[in-house]
């Protein structure tokens, strides 16, 4: 019975015109938002060699490492980004490193390329979380309620059909017939990356699977909530009125509003109080720094010994100063980022009561787009500042930043050799990993499938209680 | 009878229990937006208020004009309550000295991520997006649907001009769907003066003209579900077409015309600009030591063989003119450095521009752009946000840098620290004593009197344009249109 349920709403459905235009545009969309991923992908990655290039560039010629100045390390492109933006564009993707010091990341995608700023992208994500979740309601708004009105709600119970059955039947009848079809623009989408040479690796082919089970998760909580609303409603016109207005609230209202609630409820220092503190800091210890360079006395009497003197102690100062801020700043920076993980923490538990934000969540944990971004690609630059320091410091026997005087004998004339940059150490970004990037989603996905089995069970309750007449 | 028809149409929406719900949503979503958007405004107005007095308290504390730099922040603007546009997306603020370009950087969403997973929800949005898709679901079935239902046939039994019908409907259909967006956008308005918004003539004016835009836009999505409607023979194939048709024109026309704009016209990254820069600042420094290499050079050369005494008095004779030679050395290699990087600047601008003005351009193919672009240039949150102040900082940064010179000269170069080596009196580092705060009431203040935005003629055109195309649509549609 089931079975002939199921096959009567998979031939309703597969051949209205209904489904065939709603197919056609939604192919349309997912396979335009692989592609445009993919050139997004390719241009990002060119800017991306091109400032790497640039970076060397300016350190061609220099005959002295302590003289290198400006480096920078830079965030590479990830593919998946390109298909769940998540805050890859928002954060900065430039730090200059020194031997020392604080880094700050800058020149956000966002505040570079304004224009993308305006409308934003149209990645998958988008068209998962917007443009489906639409079309499964104005699929299923009217899957009971519409038989009503057109009678023939009525001739099928005219039958021995049980009510049950009949539910079970449409429900997985209406999810097999729409989301089982859009697996194939998905298909071709995957498959046009590699075409366009975006070339994935095992990893980011698992995640990218994750990302659209997601992706149908939430689909599939929007058809059973809009079956369960059309088994609440006698009226199509009004199941699809609630299902707008729930629609509206779950994907664009709630979301936003739990963060600004978190906002409200939460006080984070803002960075301009922090930077404020520690440049008034820093000025301080220079001050005292300053006072113990103007009282030394060195202990030779050649005047280049001397000078070594002076400078051996200026990099002690700068050791202990260095140590002294990073004390200073990292109580600063611990305090700050403690109250931020609160409001984060609080913000993404009340933004969770929707399931677009859930699904959201998942697919930037899965794509390494979300939140931990910014301090994944931190994290991963203050290690690499030990080793550019430590190579430094083999190479000139000096840490470089901070303030500092230098003088640099040249003994035997000639012309210094220029350095090779290239052999500065790379910056190797390290994304994380796909188990701790499942680990962190695995709840978010939970919670989907939880949604789906909500709506489903109400829909189910709802339908046993209808009045077929 | 057109009175009647209008009056028809009029209470046909206003009794039904969508008008009911749809003001509800829209009263709602309005309100509780500009109540949002006034509470970040004024969190945002305490932030730059506190980075100002701290900026001015780190000045305060210098203690020598060398190396004295200020930091300049972008003033919160109370039309950004109901079009944020790009503020957050934007730098907060820009460091002004003499070594580093002015760069607006730090963004409120760099700074705090947790407000880009999902983004403000303003007025705009509301309109662009909840209104539009409302406007349709009134009118999708506003002809079809009455032929279903068999009234539209009863209605042309009466000797009814098709053209007073068809004004009627959409006449009957605007009045009666523009109360959900005028009476909330009165409300908001109110809230905006019991709040004591600091909202100036011209910002009014911005927010009448925003109005103004907004029931344009309204307009053509109400035209829109006419012609459908007006152009298919069941509502149920209106709808889907009425949908398919937002989807396409409100979420994907305005992103794919950037993003193909993106792919026709490439930019280099700001990084890429910034290597060039230093590439060519570090050729220029290391030019300039060897030039004042070939000076120290040339004074010892001439002063070989001069007893002790002619040496002194040769370098007490010599030694103003050769530090203001260095002086002007290093001037004019700063110059040079700053010439170049305002070129390289102005290249990235005007590839920028090109890219910004074909990606605008193909998204105005969408009354959803025109709408967008328009709101955001009279609320003054476009990309022309970020180019304004960086003009306004430019000429800021040669004043501030100016006076700073003259006042390292007058106080006679002090704060610098010198360290010197001699063969006889060996090496000694000296720092000038400490002569306490310095005066900086005289620190040339930044104006914040922005240009005034123009108007959005060509944004507004276009809207105007769709809505009396689809409104003539409607019109022709409908006057070939079988009533039985």
């Amino acid at each position: 019975m089931i079975r002939l349920l199921v096959e009567k709403e998979l031939r309703e459905i597969i051949g209205s015109a209904k489904f065939a235009v709603s197919f056609a545009v939604c192919s349309l969309l997912i396979i335009l938002s692989f592609y445009s991923g993919a050139t997004n992908y390719k241009n990002t990655v060119t800017q991306y060699e091109a400032a790497k290039r640039a970076n060397f560039r300016q350190m061609e010629g220099v005959t002295d490492w302590f003289s290198v100045r400006n480096h920078r390390i830079f965030l590479p492109p990830q593919p998946l980004a390109t298909l769940v933006s998540g805050i890859s564009n928002d954060i900065g993707r430039t730090i200059k490193v020194e031997g020392r010091g604080e880094l700050d990341a800058v020149d956000s995608r966002y505040n570079d390329e304004p224009a993308f700023a305006v409308f934003r992208f149209l990645d998958l994500e988008f068209i998962f979380q917007i443009v489906l979740s639409l079309f499964a309601i104005v699929f299923a708004y009217d899957a009971i309620n519409g038989e009503k009105e057109q009678g023939t709600l009525r001739l099928s119970f005219a039958n021995a059909v049980p009510k049950e059955k009949y539910i079970l039947g449409k429900l997985i009848g209406t999810f097999t017939s729409l989301a089982v079809p859009l697996l194939v623009p998905i298909l071709i989408g995957c498959l046009l990356l590699p075409a366009l040479g975006v070339a994935l690796t095992g990893s980011e082919w698992t995640r990218l699977a994750l990302i659209i089970l997601a992706g149908l998760l939430y689909f599939g909580v929007f058809l059973s909530l809009s079956v369960c609303v059309s088994a609440l409603t006698h009226r199509s016109s009004s199941s699809f009125l609630l299902l707008l207005v729930v629609w509206i609230f779950a994907v664009l209202i709630i979301p936003r509003a739990s963060v600004l609630l978190a906002g409200r409820a939460v006080d984070v220092p803002s960075v301009d109080e922090l930077a404020s503190q520690k440049i008034r800091f820093s000025s301080q210890l220079w001050k005292e720094d300053r006072a113990q360079m103007a009282a030394f006395k060195g202990t030779s009497s050649d005047p280049m010994k001397q000078f070594e003197e002076f400078q051996q102690m200026m990099q002690k100062q700068n050791d202990e100063r260095d140590k002294k801020m990073q004390e200073f700043s990292g109580a600063l920076n611990e305090d700050r980022e403690n109250k931020q993980r609160v409001q984060q923490r609080l913000a993404l538990s009340i933004a969770r009561i929707s399931p677009s934000a859930v699904f959201s969540m998942a697919a930037a944990s899965l794509a390494s787009t979300s939140l931990d971004l910014k301090d994944q690609f931190r994290n991963e630059a203050t290690a690499y500042q030990k080793s550019y320091a430590a190579f430094i410091k083999a190479k000139t026997g000096l840490v470089p930043g901070g303030r500092m005087v230098v003088m640099r004998q040249e003994i035997g004339g000639g012309k210094p050799k220029p350095i090779d940059p290239y052999e500065l150490p790379a910056f190797k970004y390290n994304p994380q990993s796909t188990r701790d990037a499942l680990n962190n989603s695995l709840f978010n996905l939970g919670l989907l499938f939880v949604f789906n089995i909500i709506f489903f069970a109400g829909a189910y309750i709802a339908f046993l209680r209808y009045d077929v007449r | 009878m057109f009175k009647t028809l209008v009056q028809k149409e009029l209470k046909s929406i206003l009794l039904s229990p969508k008008f009911t719900a749809t003001f509800a949503v829209c009263t709602l979503l309005m309100l509780l937006s500009t109540y949002i958007g006034i509470n970040e405004y004024r969190s945002s107005v305490k932030q730059f208020e506190t980075a100002q007095q701290l900026v001015s308290q780190e000045l305060r504390q210098a203690n020598s004009w060398m190396g004295m730099n200020n930091r300049i922040f972008r003033r919160p603007d109370p039309m950004q309550i109901f079009v944020t546009g790009i503020t957050n997306d934007i730098g907060r603020w820009s460091r002004v000295d003499d070594f580093n370009p002015i760069k607006l950087q730090h963004s409120s969403y760099s700074d705090d991520p947790i407000f880009a997973v999902f983004r403000f929800i303003d007025f705009t949005f509301i309109v662009q997006i909840v209104l539009s898709l409302l406007a349709l679901l009134f009118t999708y079935d506003a002809i079809n649907g009455e032929r279903e239902s068999g009234t539209l046939k009863l209605v042309f039994s009466n000797a009814i001009p098709r053209v007073h019908y068809t004004v009627a409907k959409f006449t009957g259909s605007w009045l009666g769907l523009v109360i959900p967006l005028t009476i909330p956008t009165a409300m908001c308005a109110l809230l905006i003066l019991l709040y004591k918004v600091p909202f100036t003539a011209a910002h009014w004016g911005a927010f009448g003209a925003l109005l103004g835009a907004s029931l344009l836009y309204f307009t053509f999505f109400i035209a829109l579900g006419l012609f459908v409607s007006a152009i298919t023979r069941h509502s149920n194939v209106s709808f889907l077409v009425s949908f398919v048709v937002w989807i396409v024109a409100v979420l994907i026309i305005p992103r794919a015309g950037v993003i193909a704009a993106g792919n026709i016209v490439h930019v280099p990254s700001v990084a890429e600009i910034e290597g060039q820069r230093d590439s060519y600042a570090k050729d220029k420094w290391e030019q300039l030591n060897q030039e004042s290499q070939k000076l120290f050079e040339n004074r010892r050369e001439a002063v070989t063989g001069m007893s002790e005494e002619e040496k002194k008095k040769y370098e007490d004779d010599h030694m103003w003119t050769a530090m203001l030679l260095q002086d002007s050395l290093r001037n004019n290699t700063e110059k040079e450095i700053n010439s170049y990087s305002v070129k390289l600047n102005e290249d990235l601008r005007n590839k920028k521009a090109e890219q910004e003005q074909l990606g605008f351009a193909l998204s105005r193919l969408s009354p959803a752009s025109a709408y967008q672009l328009t709101v955001m240039k009279l609320a003054r949150t476009d990309i022309g946000l970020k180019s304004t102040y960086e003009d306004v900082l430019n000429s800021y940064r040669t004043t501030f840098t100016n006076y700073i010179e003259k006042k390292q000269k007058e106080s006679g170069q002090e704060g610098g620290i010198r360290i010197t080596m001699d063969s006889e009196k060996g090496f000694s580092f000296s720092a000038p004593r400490e002569r306490g705060t310095l005066d900086i009431t005289g620190i040339p203040q930044f104006d914040y009197t922005l240009q005034q935005a123009g108007f959005p003629l060509v944004d507004m055109g276009i809207l105007f344009f769709f809505s009396a195309i689809a409104f003539m649509g409607a019109f022709i549609g409908f006057l070939k249109y079988d009533v039985r």
